[in-house]
């Protein structure tokens, strides 16, 4: 099987409906284009991606793999309000973004990468559900480098407006990144597995018939709750922990935000993330930082 | 020892039917049925046409409430399901792959269509993401396996097929159920209106009097298993995904990234472009689309162009559903013996050079492309083919 070489990783991490100037002028530090009828989501989506592969050339043939939660629902509440509010036809390039896959053509665009460009989602697991399509297209060698990337923005991550989910996370916009390519030459990182259960029985048998945790740190997604976290750490005994929800905030794209920051923050670790969508199947990440 | 993903099941409603047989008959005997939809809430006195779904009165856009878009949804992966003859302990096995544009949008508007000014809040309150409908049609079949949701315009669910059969034929994963699930809404239908890109009569596509695309509504849903089920099942040969970066609303009209779409699914598929027995052709009827397609075509095929055909006129353009619906249509005419014709089609443009076909090909065993492209430059190609399937 192909690995998923990590060949380099950014995270970027917004206030909550902050200016979109400020994501602007945040871009064109890696950017000296000048984005037009782009809004926050679009936004987010190339600051994350031109951060990861600053001052790297890409292949023409990058594939662009955009996970997101809730896509560019702003824009699509902005034409609803148009149509019923303002009783007027949409304005044209509004319409177009309501389509989220418009954020990962402009990536494309931007990056000349003329690969495969998806844009998936999945409830509570759409980051590692890119990395199985990732993973598909490496196996079959129709891709040999890729921008694979979580994107949401606060204000549709499920708060209703408030700056604090309900277990008292910070909403922030985040863009999370990975440059991924199948060699390990001048790699800085691997996703060295991304496993599915159909429950966390089965998870846990999992990784007890391994013999050792195969990781050094552990991680959860949004979905485990904090007893249930508990529970992991009581079963895995980890030698640390790693909190990107408590520390950088919540997203619908945390998962990619969090891993992004494990891989320029910590060298030489390793992480399982451990996630689980809403009807309890259950994912494991590993991700290795060389 | 894996044979590659065959289409086991599939079941489908849209504006001629509701079984795959009463889809079949319409599109043999070229019986299409269009409505004329007004812009009421835009306070616009014309109307433009739509392939609607129009069993009773219940099914008129106004008279639609939540509960109808759930039905339509679960009634056709109930029958797709049937249709392949799942187990109960098969279905639990099953991974999902579901494609739309609108998502959850009918659905919000079928329950909020008498709101007004707050109506962008009440959805941003209301909609839990992209993979809602997936999970609840997992919820509700006890689907067990993973979930994939794809947003990719109007390539959506031939992307979810596209990866579904990848992955059987990997042998990651055994049985898929592949959904393409798009109904009316006014986000998409006032969108539409609003780039101008809405035919004002009849579908043409191809034709030199072509001017637009009719939106329709449809929901179609296959299952994919690494075996053939029947001797007529169609086998996924391969499949090619790229993007074409030289607009977000438009192709470059050389048809460069099209035709190198269509040639890496003819490359990973090992087969030469003159084993094509027929195109199904993306064909939206605009301008810039037939003319790309075309130009395309002519890259891919040289000289030697297989019959072309389009069968949005027969059930319209159905966004993101179009890639398991106009799927379902063509191998399903194709099992009953005939290549459906383009009905709409008058005079040649002769600036494409192109005749679809004008009336039903006689349909064999063969291999068949089938061509999808939609905004943000995306391209899908899906090879398929009946052949080796008797005795």
């Amino acid at each position: 099987m192909s690995r998923l070489y990590i060949h380099s990783a950014s995270a970027f991490i917004g206030e909550a409906n902050a200016d979109i100037n400020l994501l602007k002028e945040e871009l064109r530090r890696y950017a000296r284009e000048n984005f037009r009828r782009v809004n926050r989501f679009i936004l987010l989506a190339l600051l994350g991606a031109r951060k990861c592969i600053h001052g790297q050339v890409l292949d023409a043939d990058t594939a662009i793999y955009l996970t997101t939660e809730h896509g560019n629902l702003g824009d699509t509440a902005a034409v609803l309000d148009e149509i019923y509010g303002a009783h007027s036809l949409p304005k044209p390039f509004s319409f177009i973004n309501t389509m989220s896959n418009t954020a990962a053509f402009y990536i494309a665009q931007n990056l000349s990468a003329r690969g495969r460009n998806i844009t998936v989602s999945s409830q509570r697991l759409s980051f590692e559900r890119g990395i199985d399509l990732l993973t598909v297209d490496f196996a079959a060698g129709v891709e040999r480098s890729a921008l694979i990337g979580g994107v949401d923005m606060a204000s549709l991550s499920g708060a209703g407006g408030e700056d604090r989910d309900s277990r008292g996370w910070r909403m922030v916009d985040g863009s999370g990144w990975f440059y991924i390519r199948p060699e390990r030459e001048d790699a800085c990182g691997v996703f060295r597995g991304n496993r599915s259960f159909r429950d966390g029985a089965t998870c846990l048998q999992w990784i007890r018939k391994r013999g050792e945790l195969p990781a050094d740190m552990v991680a959860f997604g949004a979905s485990i709750g904090d007893d249930e976290a508990d529970r992991w750490r009581e079963a895995l005994h980890p030698a640390a922990g790693f909190d990107y929800l408590g520390d950088y905030g919540y997203s619908g794209s945390a998962a990619a935000c969090g891993i992004g920051m494990f891989v320029k923050n910590f060298q030489g670790r390793t992480l399982l993330h451990i996630n689980r969508d809403p009807r309890g199947n259950y994912v494991l990440l590993e991700v290795e930082v060389f | 020892m894996r044979e590659g993903a065959f289409v086991t099941g599939k079941a489908m409603i849209c504006s001629i039917g509701e079984t795959p047989g009463e889809i079949v008959e319409a599109v043999r005997r070229r019986r299409i049925k269009l409505e004329h939809l007004p812009f009421t809430l835009a306070g616009l006195s014309y109307t433009r046409p739509y392939y609607l779904i129009m069993r009773n009165e219940g099914d008129r856009p106004e008279n639609r409430s939540e509960g109808y878009f759930t039905e339509i949804l679960f009634s056709t992966v109930a029958r797709a399901i049937a249709d392949a003859g799942l187990s109960n302990d098969e279905i639990g096995e099953t991974h999902l792959f579901f494609g739309s544009t609108s998502m959850d949008v009918p659905v919000f508007e079928g329950g909020h269509h008498n709101s007004s000014a707050a109506v962008s809040e009440i959805f941003l309150r209301s909609s839990n993401g992209y993979g809602k409908i997936a999970s609840a049609v997992m919820e509700r079949f006890g689907i067990g396996g993973c979930s994939y949701t794809f947003t990719t315009a109007c390539t959506s669910s031939a992307n979810a097929f596209l990866y579904a059969a990848s992955m059987i034929g990997q042998g990651r994963i055994g049985r898929a159920l592949v959904i393409g699930y798009d109904l009316f809404n006014n986000l998409g239908f006032y969108g539409f209106e609003g780039l101008k890109s809405l035919a004002s009569s009849t579908y043409r596509p191809f034709d030199r009097q072509r001017d637009g695309l009719i939106l329709g509504e449809a929901c179609g849903a296959v299952v994919l298993e690494g075996k053939r089920r029947e001797a007529g099942d169609f086998r996924f040969l391969g499949g090619a995904n790229l993007c074409d970066i030289y607009s977000v609303t438009s192709h470059d009209e050389e048809g460069t990234a099209i035709a190198e779409t269509m040639n890496r699914a003819l490359r990973q598929t090992g087969i030469d472009p003159g084993a094509i027995r027929a195109v199904k052709a993306h064909a939206t009827g605009t301008e810039n689309n037939d003319r790309t397609e075309c130009a395309a075509m002519r890259l891919t095929f040289r000289g030697n162009i297989p019959p072309v055909t389009s069968v949005k006129p027969f059930i319209g353009h159905t966004a993101g559903a179009c890639g398991v619906c106009e799927l379902i249509l063509f191998t399903e005419s194709l099992k009953a013996g005939f290549i459906p014709s383009t009905p709409g089609f008058r005079e040649m443009d002769e600036e494409l050079n192109l005749t679809p076909l004008t009336e039903n090909g006689k349909a064999g065993e063969g291999v068949f492309m089938l061509n999808y492209f939609g905004f943000g430059g995306n391209c899908t190609t899906l090879i398929l083919s009946n052949e080796g399937g008797k005795g």
